[in-house]
């Protein structure tokens, strides 16, 4: 039982941390990225690659730091608090756990492991749920027909992961995004800081990689999802500090605003709801390499049933700013619009609580 | 980053479920649902307590000089988990093992440690706090109980309120004011009280749920011997305020007790049915139970989060302070649940008792308003209002 930081931990936390305020602050970086479809520089990508973050959940036999989802996390939940736009979440933990969770041979999984770790290959995964396109037998190969409705980062990224329905199953197929053929439109939603878009494979040429069973895709989406929600926890707690800091020094009637006992236990509140997110993060990321399936199946389930509670401290944020934090000069709807997408990431936590709550009972009754 | 618990601990585990397994029976299971209310429950809880301390299992935590096992913290931990799960009844003497008993063992003459404690822990003698009075509630260090030094006794006059087991109790740890003069924190001394003295008058305090559950206690001209001090005389702030606790673990109480509360209730609703089907597949349901059961898993990883900070040397009190609020804020939202499923006459009337009784969760032992505004000024460092 030790749910602390190791000083490794910590020093990887603080790395990124000042990475990112010294090289890709909100008005710096993040603004300037958001009507960019890439959402990142080469500099600051390759930046964040130099730090060791895109290779962190590479295998140690594929010559990577081979960390486990706790340090991801804690590199997504400051990515997160700084509103990072790029493609972390995409290359650095979708890709790679693909390749792991669905076993991709090493002949093919090497060259792709050495090019994310060392930032210079940008791979991203989809689809993650819905309707998935078809691999079709050709005379010279296989090919992708077919829409992904929703998939991240491709305009950054050279490769795409697609997860195909094929006769017996499903598989994961590579695909240039260079590849003619392949339309990508921008599908970005509010939150400008997360590149969508919405692929469609026209026979498109590919390479099966591997196969890619019911629980390896559970497993995989279990992943991302814990990931996100480390993010989400940044996003939340930095726009926390946020208001608490105004609260100190704002002043009306004579007196800092946070000393008025409603706008007090307004902080508390939303202190309780981080802490409490915090609390279901550090879980699911140990218990996404420490525990069995149904234990991390439970956590990822958790943390989305609990994105709409989360979001709300970005909604009490603005209330404790007033009028400024209604405005698009201030950061505050950027963290409000950050935990709305990942409110509406895979579907709302209406489901996942009925799920959350049908799990509970099924384990008293049976 | 590391959820488990060693084998030494999951050890302690092992004895402690097979000594159970053994012992522990459904009347004294029923005992502890009424809460020694009646006579005979009452009985049964006193002679349950006795078997604990003999066999060991009463007060873990304690130093084994007094009878207890000098428990470590995780040990405590698994203690508290599994007879919370168990549904061992809360000790009668839960408030004086953990809360006056450690004052004794630090501040207590050996005479009272010798004498006290034991039959403390076996529940042979009863026992109360006189903390709260009708104008010193949340404003503990207002109370005006006044004790003044006459030759070799204190003689004590003034009222306490909200005193848990007040008319079972043969001894008090009371609070009063020995220097009026003094600023209020520094005027205030402790006692231990001998209930039975001339003087003493205790009113059965009745609560919304019509249960006798707390007492009034009137002290007229009550002489207290000196001996009965407790500390230095104008110390009994640093007392009250100061975590003598050995108990580190009661935390792990809180989430366990809101695992079986929630448990018992979806037993309960198995059989259950809301137009016609099944009430455990009804969406709403299941989304209002599943909010909860979120709540309570990550109620638990913070009080494991503050446990592991006294391990190992992190911050506990952020995550301690907001445990309790939640566990009240959880308590009340399985009562409303049940109440609104159940109704009033399910089993026995109790989820209709507990709608009303929860009340109490954000109100005892310092109410969720302020334990908000000591989270705002000293966790997030907001000004004072």
């Amino acid at each position: 039982m030790n749910l602390e930081l190791s000083d490794e931990q910590i020093a990887l936390r603080d790395t990124v941390r000042s990475f990112l305020s010294e090289k890709a602050s909100i008005a710096g970086h993040v603004r300037p990225m958001l009507d960019d479809p890439t959402g990142t520089t080469e500099a600051v990508w390759r930046g964040l690659a130099d730090l060791g973050t895109t290779g962190l959940l590479v295998p140690s036999e594929y010559d990577g730091a081979g960390m486990t989802m706790v340090e991801a996390g804690i590199v997504a939940e400051e990515l997160g608090a700084g509103l990072y736009p790029g493609p972390w979440l995409s290359s650095a933990v979708t890709a790679v756990r693909a390749l792991t969770r669905f076993g991709v041979d090493s002949s093919a999984a090497a060259p792709l492991f050495a090019g994310i770790a060392n930032g210079s290959s940008i791979v991203t995964v989809g689809p993650l749920d819905g309707v998935r396109p078809t691999a079709v037998e050709a005379r010279d190969g296989v090919l992708l027909r077919g829409a992904i409705e929703k998939i991240w980062d491709v305009a950054a990224a050279d490769v795409l992961l697609v997860l195909a329905d094929e006769p017996d199953g499903t598989g994961l197929f590579a695909v240039k995004t260079s590849t003619p053929g392949i339309e990508a439109p921008s599908q970005t939603g509010i939150d400008q800081t997360r590149k969508e878009f919405r692929v469609t494979l026209d026979d498109t040429p590919t390479r099966r990689l591997a196969a890619a069973p019911p629980e390896a895709v559970e497993a995989l989406v279990d992943d991302v999802v814990i990931a996100w929600a480390a993010d989400a926890l940044g996003a939340a707690r930095a726009v926390l500090n946020l208001a608490v800091e105004y609260a100190k020094v704002r002043r009306q009637f004579g007196q800092p605003i946070g000393a008025f006992q409603a706008v007090q236990h307004l902080c508390v509140d939303m202190y309780e709801t981080v802490e409490l997110a915090r609390s279901g993060v550090i879980h699911a990321l140990w218990a996404a390499d420490a525990t069995d399936r149904a234990e991390r199946h439970l956590a990822a389930m958790r943390a989305k049933a609990f994105a709409g509670q989360l979001a709300s401290v970005a909604d009490n944020a603005i209330q404790v700013f007033g009028g400024i934090g209604y405005t698009w000069e201030h950061d505050a709807h950027l963290y409000l619009k950050r935990l709305l997408s990942w409110n509406g990431f895979l579907g709302g936590p209406d489901r996942y609580l009925v799920d959350v709550g049908a799990k509970f009972a099924e384990s008293v009754l049976h | 980053m590391d959820f488990s618990y060693p084998p030494e601990v999951e050890q302690v585990r092992k004895e402690l479920r097979a000594w159970l397994a053994a012992n522990l029976n459904d009347d004294v299971v029923a005992a502890g649902r009424r809460r020694g209310r009646d006579d005979a429950s009452f009985q049964t809880l006193r002679t349950w307590n006795s078997t604990m301390a003999d066999a060991g299992w009463a007060a873990v935590s304690w130093p084994q000089e007094y009878g207890g096992r000098g428990a470590t913290v995780l040990e405590q931990l698994v203690y508290a988990e599994e007879t919370t799960r168990a549904r061992v009844p809360v000790a009668l003497n839960v408030i004086g093992m953990n809360n006056i008993a450690p004052a004794i063992m630090q501040y207590g003459t050996e005479a009272q440690k010798r004498t006290l404690l034991p039959r403390m822990m076996r529940a042979d003698d009863i026992w109360c706090q006189g903390m709260s009075e009708p104008e010193a509630g949340s404003d503990l260090a207002s109370l005006r109980t006044r004790a003044l030094r006459d030759g070799d006794h204190f003689v004590v006059n003034g009222q306490k309120i909200w005193t848990s087991l007040g008319y079972r109790a043969d001894w008090c740890q009371l609070y009063v004011r020995t220097d009026p003069d003094a600023p209020k924190h520094k005027g205030i001394s402790c006692l231990i009280v001998d209930m039975s003295l001339p003087g003493i008058e205790v009113r059965p305090l009745v609560t919304l749920s019509g249960e006798a559950d707390f007492a009034e206690v009137f002290f007229n001209d009550v002489r207290v011997p000196a001996d009965a001090l407790l500390g230095p005389v104008n110390g009994g702030w640093q007392i009250a305020t100061t975590t003598l606790s050995h108990e580190r673990a009661g935390a792990a109480r809180l989430y366990t007790e809101m695992q079986v509360r929630l448990a018992d209730l979806v037993a309960d609703l198995a059989d259950a049915r809301i137009d016609n089907r099944p009430v455990l597949e009804d969406a709403i349901t299941l989304r209002r139970l599943g909010q909860i059961a979120l709540r309570i898993k990550y109620l638990e990883v913070l009080c494991q989060r503050s446990i592991s900070a006294i391990l190992h040397g992190g911050d506990a009190f952020g995550s301690a302070s907001l445990a309790k609020t939640i566990w009240g804020e959880v308590g009340q939202d399985i009562a409303a649940l049940a109440f609104d499923l159940l109704g009033s006459h399910a089993e026995g009337r109790r989820w209709a008792d507990y709608r009303l009784t929860s009340r109490s969760l954000t109100i005892a032992g310092g109410t969720t308003q302020i334990n908000k505004n000591i989270t705002a000024q000293r966790v997030l460092g907001l000004p004072r209002s």
